[in-house]
């Protein structure tokens, strides 16, 4: 399986594969994206099953990336790692079509309890 | 006898909330030390002791705007965001850090931190993407709600304060330059 990191933050995309990783999702391969834009990218590029990415981003946030790729129809499953975690923005994530939001900080607990049938 | 109505008390915003009535310092602390635990290790520890900061400072903040605006700033030691930038990169650290390096790590502990505050303030609001350097200035100080901790024995605040009332804005072409 496949996961796309997006996040502008080097140290972030580092601690979340990290934390992937000590949750147990450590045979996957990670491709990384610096900003929405990449992500969408590489979206395309690099055909990822999975999409964990950050919401407040340079160039492109995370919901204008997961807008962009829902209207070209596609339906890569996506989930938010952010520091905002308030419901409104679960709503706006949710209605955008993301499956979770996993709002920093978190624990390996954490991403087990949202990505626990999302990634085989 | 009769008072003259300068407006200062409307463009002061006299309408909105200061920040004490919002969060309390307990609120913010807690964020904090979830934070700290999470991103920096299990056993690290925020004390709820104020220290003495060192002159050599550097901030990390990132803005909130909504029914309140201001920014969410973290201070510490140079040298002490650089140790919080190792303990965040783990066996990943570069010896020795760039200081894009700290820039990063310091300032993604205040997005963390201020991503948190946002979400216990009454919404809807934005936040900025972090920046690091010199903290930006008090602009009311009845609208700033700090917190003082030692980590590791090294001395961190954390300031949310107001944005209002605004400073003034230089035109930027007054004096030739853009920056």
């Amino acid at each position: 399986m496949k996961i796309l990191v997006a996040d502008d933050s080097r140290v972030m995309r580092q601690i979340v594969i990290r934390t992937l990783r000590q949750a147990g999702y450590d045979d996957h391969d990670i491709v990384e994206a610096e900003d929405g834009a990449d992500a969408l990218a590489k979206v395309s590029s690099e055909k990822p099953d999975l999409v964990l990415s950050d919401w407040n981003m340079p160039n492109m946030t995370g919901i204008e990336c997961l807008q962009a790729m829902r209207s070209s129809g596609s339906s890569v499953p996506f989930g938010f790692v952010t520091s905002e975690g308030s419901p409104e923005m679960r709503e706006k994530a949710a209605n955008a079509g993301a499956l979770f939001l996993i709002a920093k900080p978190f624990t390996e607990d954490t991403f087990r309890e949202h990505l626990d049938g999302v990634i085989a | 006898m009769s008072t003259i109505d300068t407006g200062q008390r409307r463009r002061s915003g006299d309408s909105r909330p200061v920040i004490p009535e919002l969060i309390d310092e307990a609120t913010i602390r807690s964020i904090a030390e979830d934070a700290w635990i999470a991103l920096v290790g299990e056993e690290e520890i925020l004390l709820p002791i104020p220290g003495e900061l060192p002159d050599d400072v550097l901030s990390s903040w990132v803005d909130v705007v909504g029914p309140w605006t201001g920014t969410v700033v973290l201070t510490t030691g140079r040298q002490t965001a650089a140790e919080l930038t190792r303990a965040l990169l783990g066996d990943s650290a570069p010896e020795p850090l760039e200081p894009e390096d700290v820039t990063d790590a310091f300032g993604e502990i205040a997005n963390v931190v201020g991503g948190n505050v946002k979400a216990a303030l009454p919404g809807p609001s934005a936040l900025s993407l972090p920046e690091v350097g010199s903290a930006p200035a008090v602009r009311n100080p009845a609208d700033v709600c700090r917190v003082d901790v030692l980590w590791r024995g090294e001395p961190l605040t954390i300031s949310v304060q107001g944005a209002l009332p605004p400073l003034p804005v230089p035109h930027p072409h007054e004096n030739g330059e853009s920056l």
